[in-house]
């Protein structure tokens, strides 16, 4: 991260943007669907406007106008003003699309906007505002032009230093308010309308702090209606006791117009915690309930005491207003008024911050309270944790050496003591854990593009978005889901006439879905499309010397061979799928993070794409178990039972091919030690030991070895990054005598063993 | 005699602490406050602005900011702050 605290917060605003688009996501086609309702619309309207909010702060102008433009269409929707109807849901969906597209330029990790699209969205966006293209100016003449600030300038009087008992009331020139005369310009209802809001605003050093500024806020207010601003510095020390990162200003702006009490609170959305807000209706007809504000308290001119007691001043404010005859009462003016207890020291929270909380009405739902830690962190206290399950390990060997009795207090101690490692593990890991909806999130959108782009219907059917998996593992799911959905899309799907003319829906449906399988994470892009084409495959890849003329290769087999390198099937090169290099790359990179990828294939009724990937690259619950004088380690998960082999049950097929009868099944043996190539001469079974383990696939294999020594939790060090790639090792970790032993990759070994004894498949019929 | 302080561009956050060091190195004398190239004024910069003319006003000097552009006094009014703070004061040395 970022020493510069400006860039820091800049990439916490765009992690923000990213969670904040996926809602936006969520939330549009739950209101496709029919499932949305009022909150739906408020949550959108809320992330958008929290894109709007942070990229002022920022100055990325482009993202403000656009959001702005997309927000102003949902505060019609939410009012009620404009039905949320079919046409608008889509153009928002395509909206949320060119919002992303504005974040990912200002981000600087995406391409620049497409301006014609951007400009044809704010165009389609408006005349859903408005009927029209343009903005309709005479509904609205108060909302001020971006670059006229509209402010109106007011006199400061500069408190004196030298007497700090003395503080000159407050002088509120505000109050005439020339722009009461407003409602002449504006709407001819005055009547409905609140005369404008009165809102005074005093930050906190925090809101500095976090980027934000009070000239930001101030021109927010700007663009709702015409502003009056007063500042009052009288708290501020002289130049020599001043804290330039203190706060000491206090700001009362008179805003007039038709706004809503909503439209002002939103202004200070992001800040409402880092400062003293008091916003109270301004009452038309009584300008002079407000001349009756007390004088303000004593101020300490030392800084640490900025006693400004906010709270108490508001209350005594409230009264007269509340007290003053109401002519034409707002429609706002029901909305609670902030509570305003007497305020305690000055460095506690305000309680008048906490105040507006109180105003909105639809009740959001509680989100859990969240912290944002630096990744590196995590990664540390993993690490750390990682190495106290290795010393936990290596102190109760030692203690096992040492001959104490196994009902001993420190062996029984220890036990507890590797209860409560193995606790703090899973809660460490389970702070990397995070649900892959981050990743599906996005899909939506790749899908109505490529769609649009093919030409073809296509219905996104995601599930298990909840599925939590290891925040790397998420990461790099992007890239390889997206590709797979791309040409699922592109090749799998047929074209709408051709879908009819075979029988079927005019919108194919891809499902995407997330689940856990022994102890992995199964990703399956399913579509039900056309199908793998395998004689056609089958051609492309004796054409290209991929096999031989004369293979005999399984349907599986087959299909699988699109994953060769270079194998490409598109006999036209589309945008969409790219130059078919893809596939090759998408297996390896799921190869490098420990997973499989497979395809299985049904002509005319679809194509599913499994992924296989570990929930976690940094431990594993293993059995220990030496093959030719070696230790290694197989994954918990994938052993199915552990059994002596009794000689009557192996059998040999072609002469040399062991396989062991298990549970009325005969299941392929894999020399372990051989296999591995620790020791060339096959092994003899007695004395022996045999692991039924379960494969991706689901078909069995029996790994013999030559004993098991138990089951331990170990932690997982990467062999390529301090070695290379081994086939049929997975990784390695350290065990507790301090050696290192290898974890076994059970798909690769079973292979591997199949390739040995020569044998595509073993299928045994007795 | 009097000192010349060119501000620069960006006055926000991380310009409030340099700012005000700057200002007070050169407290006891006239001060003139270049303001042509600022772009941005924040509120922390205001901040530390407001209470240089106050003390420069309490000690009888004068603080003038020169070359005021149109883009700093419409920030400096946007904050409700007193264009006449900005008008040539003082004796110009």
């Amino acid at each position: 991260m970022s020493d510069d605290p400006f860039e820091a917060i800049k990439v916490t605003f765009f992690q923000e943007c990213s969670e904040l688009l996926g809602d936006l996501e969520t939330n549009l086609l739950a209101l496709e669907t029919g499932e949305g309702d009022i909150e739906t619309i408020n949550a959108v309207f809320r992330a958008v406007h929290s894109v709007k909010g942070g990229a002022g702060a920022f100055g990325l102008e482009d993202l403000v106008r656009f959001a702005h433009v997309f927000e102003t269409l949902m505060d019609e929707l939410r009012s009620g003003r404009k039905e949320c109807d079919d046409v608008t849901v889509k153009t928002l969906l395509r909206a949320s699309d060119v919002l992303a597209d504005h974040i990912a330029a200002a981000q600087g990790t995406g391409a620049p906007v497409d301006a014609a699209r951007s400009a044809g969205l704010v165009a389609e966006l408006e005349v859903l505002t408005h009927g029209q293209a343009t903005p309709a100016v005479a509904a609205a003449p108060v909302v001020a032009d971006e670059d006229d600030f509209g402010f109106k300038p007011l006199t400061l009087d500069l408190a004196d230093f030298g007497a700090p008992a003395e503080l000159p009331s407050l002088d509120l020139p505000a109050l005439d308010l020339p722009s009461l005369d407003l409602p002449d310009l504006a709407a001819p209802s005055a009547a409905a309308l609140t005369a404008g809001w009165r809102i005074v605003f005093r930050p906190h050093p925090r809101l500095y702090a976090s980027a934000n500024d009070v000239s930001l806020l101030l021109r927010e207010l700007t663009r709702l209606g015409q502003t009056s601003v007063e500042l009052d510095a009288s708290g501020l020390p002289s130049l020599e006791a001043l804290d330039a990162e203190d706060a000491h200003l206090i700001w009362t702006i008179v805003l007039t117009g038709d706004v809503t009490e909503a439209a002002v609170r939103d202004v200070f959305d992001f800040v409402e915690m880092d400062c003293d807000l008091s916003i109270t209706a301004l009452d038309g007809g009584s300008p002079s309930a407000e001349t009756a504000l007390p004088p303000l308290p004593v101020l300490d001119a030392a800084p640490a005491e900025p006693a400004f007691d906010l709270a108490a001043l508001l209350a005594q404010a409230k009264a007269p207003v509340e007290a003053a005859p109401v002519a034409a009462p707002a429609p706002v003016a029901a909305a609670p008024k902030p509570v305003a207890p007497a305020a305690p020291a000055p460095a506690a929270p305000s309680p008048v911050a906490s105040a507006p909380a109180a105003a909105p009405s639809a009740p959001a739902a509680v989100a859990p309270v969240t912290i944002r830690v630096d990744l590196d962190r995590v990664d540390r206290l993993i690490n750390v944790v990682g190495e106290l399950v290795i010393q936990q390990a290596m102190l109760a060997q030692r203690v096992m050496e040492s001959g104490l009795a196994r009902s001993s207090d420190i062996a029984l101690g220890l036990e507890d003591l590797e209860l409560l490692t193995r606790d703090i593990q899973d809660s460490v890991m389970a702070i990397r854990a995070q649900p892959v909806k981050s990743v599906f999130q996005r899909m939506p959108r790749l899908v109505r593009e490529v769609a649009e782009m093919t030409g073809k219907r296509v219905r996104l059917v995601t599930s298990g978005e909840d599925t939590e998996v290891d925040k790397t593992v998420v990461e790099r799911l992007a890239e390889p889901i997206t590709h797979m959905l791309r040409n699922a899309i592109d090749h799998g799907l047929e074209s709408p006439e051709e879908r009819e003319a075979a029988g079927k829906p005019a919108e194919g449906t891809v499902r995407l879905a997330a689940l856990h399988r022994s102890g992995r994470i199964v990703i399956e892009i399913a579509d039900d499309g056309k199908g793998i084409n395998r004689p056609r495959v089958r051609g492309i890849a004796v054409d290209r010397g991929l096999i031989a003329e004369d293979a005999v290769l399984t349907d599986d087999e087959v299909d699988n061979l699109i994953f060769l390198p270079g194998f490409s099937t598109a006999e036209t090169i589309t945008d969409v799928s790219g130059r078919g290099v893809g596939m090759d790359v998408v297996r390896r990179s799921i190869q490098a993070l420990g997973g499989r990828i497979s395809i299985s294939s049904n002509p005319g009724k679809g194509s599913t794409f499994t992924l296989s990937l570990p929930l976690t690259l940094a431990v594993l619950d293993g059995m220990v178990v030496s093959a030719a004088g070696q230790t290694l380690v197989a994954p918990l998960s994938a052993i199915v039972e552990s059994l002596t082999p009794r000689i009557e049950d192996v059998h040999y097929v072609g002469g040399h091919d062991a396989v062991i009868r298990f549970r009325e099944e005969f299941v392929p043996m894999v020399d372990v030690g051989r296999v591995m190539g620790f020791r060339d001469d096959a092994t003899t079974l007695t004395g022996g030991v045999v692991m039924i383990v379960e494969t991706e696939a689901g078909s069995r294999a029996a790994l013999l070895v030559d004993a098991i020594n138990g089951q331990r939790q170990v932690v997982i060090k990467s062999l390529e990054t301090h070695y290379r790639q081994v086939d049929g090792v997975s990784a390695a970790t350290i065990l507790g005598d301090g050696s290192v032993a290898l974890i076994l990759d059970i798909d690769a070994l079973v292979i591997a063993g199949h390739r040995k004894s020569n044998r595509p498949e073993l299928k045994m019929a007795s | 005699m009097s000192s010349l302080i060119t501000l620069p561009a960006v006055l926000d956050l991380r310009a409030a602490e340099p700012l005000k060091a700057q200002i007070l190195a050169v407290r006891g004398q006239e001060a003139l406050l270049d303001v042509s190239a600022v772009e941005r004024l924040g509120g922390l910069c205001l901040q530390v602005l407001l209470s240089a003319i106050a003390t420069w006003r309490a000690d009888g000097q004068a603080l003038t900011f020169i070359n005021v552009s149109e883009a700093f006094a419409s920030q400096w009014s946007a904050f409700g702050a007193s264009a006449a703070d900005l008008a040539p004061q003082g004796q110009l040395a």
